[in-house]
């Protein structure tokens, strides 16, 4: 059994009196895909969130290769290692997809407090960002400004920025949401590539494409661990039929 | 490549005036790139950045009131001592503003920034002991022919000018940019952008500093309504004149301005209409300012 890279112990966040995140001990081991279902409401975003920083814990604490990142902001939590997408582009609308890389690569310069030297003459960082948008296929669309990409690309993109920091731990946020077939297949097959031989913590809707790249699934409901077991054992579980009610899994 | 040949030019012909000794030339466009270098770092913030400040006027007047200050009280002349102390005076209040008024954001900052100009202001202007409303002179200028101020400021605007254009094509000028764009989403990249705010706030409060002390030099004078939030209005306006994030732009802003304000006095009384007219004008017809109408690449 590998070491947990990530663990979460009975992680609680409360919006009001509602528990959006409810005492939820999980453990994420390293290397591989982990997927986070639930139906609509069910946290998972919530759960998101409180990882990368973006939200604090009511209770409970995160740890990170042993050291507890409960209270990290999300700047602190990215240069410990933790990359995330957004499910709606969160991107740079202004800049070219060149450029939006440039900024995640050059995030893993010991300090960006440079002021003399030109950016362009530091060649890892350029080396890093282009890289990363040749693994998302965005090679032939560096000059395009980000803000006039299409949907499917944006997603592409979103993806390149999380790979150009370097990250040992990604965080997907529904990266499928919204795309149409095609496209989905497009970035399905990007996220298989992405996920050799890195840890991922994947939050998504589309069953069929959880099942086909995920190692373990995760079923939250109302903010509670329901089910936790390899695709096939949570496929064929009793109470997850039940929690989607009639929802087709794969 | 125009627009370098064209500043160049222009920077050129502006050191030249140093030579023609004419003392109303020397003293209205030593005045006029004092603005200069107030809009230009103002811009750092405005253009670049993403942050609307009301405090660049403080630090323009703190260092101001610190060479009066330290030449008054302590007989400091030599600028070797006097400008290294005014702008550390200017640099100090910019880290301590900065660092409180970030705190927060978007039109808290605008009003939080403007709050501290405004208690800086009444703090000078109720305050005898600090001139009062009537403002105090400089009792020995450190430079002493105006020629010598005028080429001081000359020199400050294209030393201000290579900086800011330095800074902005470097690791840190693109984190601002990004910052500008989304800066939430650069904190989730892993930059701690609060910090980097400060910073661009403290080099853009330094400069205005810069100008302030230029200011008391060459007028040997300085009273609290260089200190008041007008005058901050006023050189935010000269941005959104001149194209903000374009760093010439604005100081085209501010050259264009002082033209208006020396002619338009001869011509009407009511001259600050004619410039409210040119903003309205501008903001609604040149959404990038004069610097619109040049427009080359898009960075300084």
């Amino acid at each position: 059994m590998p070491e947990p890279l990530l663990l979460t112990e009975a992680l609680t966040r409360r919006f009001g009196a509602l528990a959006a995140v409810d005492g939820v001990s999980l453990a994420f081991e390293e290397g591989r895909v982990h997927a986070v279902i639930g139906p609509n409401g069910a946290g998972k975003s919530t759960f998101l969130n409180l990882l990368s920083g973006e939200l604090r814990a009511t209770q409970g604490r995160v740890r990170f290769r042993g050291l507890d990142v409960t209270r990290a902001t999300p700047d602190e939590l990215s240069r410990l290692g933790i990359g995330r997408s957004y499910q709606t582009a969160n991107l740079f609308p202004e800049l070219s997809c060149a450029d939006c890389a440039w900024l995640a690569a050059q995030s893993r310069m010991p300090s960006s407090m440079r002021f003399f030297r030109p950016a362009e003459r530091y060649a890892e960082v350029g080396d890093r960002a282009a890289r990363a948008l040749e693994v998302c296929g965005l090679s032939g669309r560096r000059l395009a400004l980000a803000g006039q990409l299409s949907y499917g690309e944006q997603r592409q993109l979103e993806i390149a920025m999380m790979l150009a920091t370097e990250p040992t731990l990604l965080l997907l946020d529904e990266p499928l949401a919204g795309l149409g077939h095609d496209e989905a297949r497009r970035v399905v097959a990007l996220l298989t590539e992405v996920a050799r031989g890195r840890t991922v913590i994947l939050v998504e809707h589309d069953m069929e494409a959880v099942f086909s790249i995920s190692d373990t699934v995760t079923v939250l409901v109302d903010g509670r661990v329901l089910e936790r077991g390899s695709p096939d054992q949570v496929r064929n579980s009793a109470a997850v039929r039940e929690a989607y009610l009639g929802e087709e899994i794969a | 490549m125009t627009r370098r040949i064209l500043l160049l030019a222009g920077a050129l012909a502006l050191g030249a005036v140093a030579f023609s000794g004419d003392r109303f030339w020397l003293q209205f466009l030593g005045k006029a790139m004092i603005g200069c270098i107030l809009a230009m770092s103002l811009d750092l913030l405005v253009g670049f950045t993403g942050l609307v400040s009301l405090a660049h006027s403080a630090f323009f007047g703190l260092a101001a009131y610190a060479l009066a200050g330290v030449t008054n009280r302590l007989g400091l002349v030599n600028p070797l001592l006097t400008f290294p102390v005014c702008l550390l005076a200017a640099a100090a209040a910019a880290l301590i503003i900065g660092w409180l008024s970030l705190r927060a954001t978007g039109v808290y900052f605008i009003m939080v920034t403007l709050a501290f100009t405004q208690m800086l202001f009444y703090l000078f202007n109720d305050s005898p002991a600090l001139g009062g409303s009537d403002g105090l002179y400089v009792a020995e200028r450190p430079v002493g022919s105006r020629a010598a101020a005028y080429v001081a400021i000359w020199a400050a605007l294209v030393l201000a000018y290579l900086l800011l254009a330095r800074i902005l094509r470097a690791p840190y000028g693109r984190a601002l940019e990004g910052i500008r764009g989304n800066e939430q989403r650069m904190r989730s990249l892993g930059y701690p952008t609060r910090r980097y705010k400060l910073v661009a706030f403290v080099i853009a409060g330094t400069l205005a500093g810069v100008a302030g002390y230029l200011d008391a030099t060459l007028y040997g004078f300085v009273n609290p309504a260089q200190l008041g939030w007008r005058r901050s209005g006023l050189i935010l306006v000269t941005v959104l004149l001149g194209g903000k994030g374009t760093l010439y732009g604005p100081a085209l802003g501010a050259l264009l301005l002082a033209f208006i304000e020396h002619y338009g006095e001869r011509v009407t009384e009511h001259w600050n209409a004619l410039i409210a007219a040119l903003v309205i004008a501008v903001v609604l017809f040149l959404p990038r300012g004069l610097a619109g109408l040049v427009q080359g690449g898009r960075r300084a």
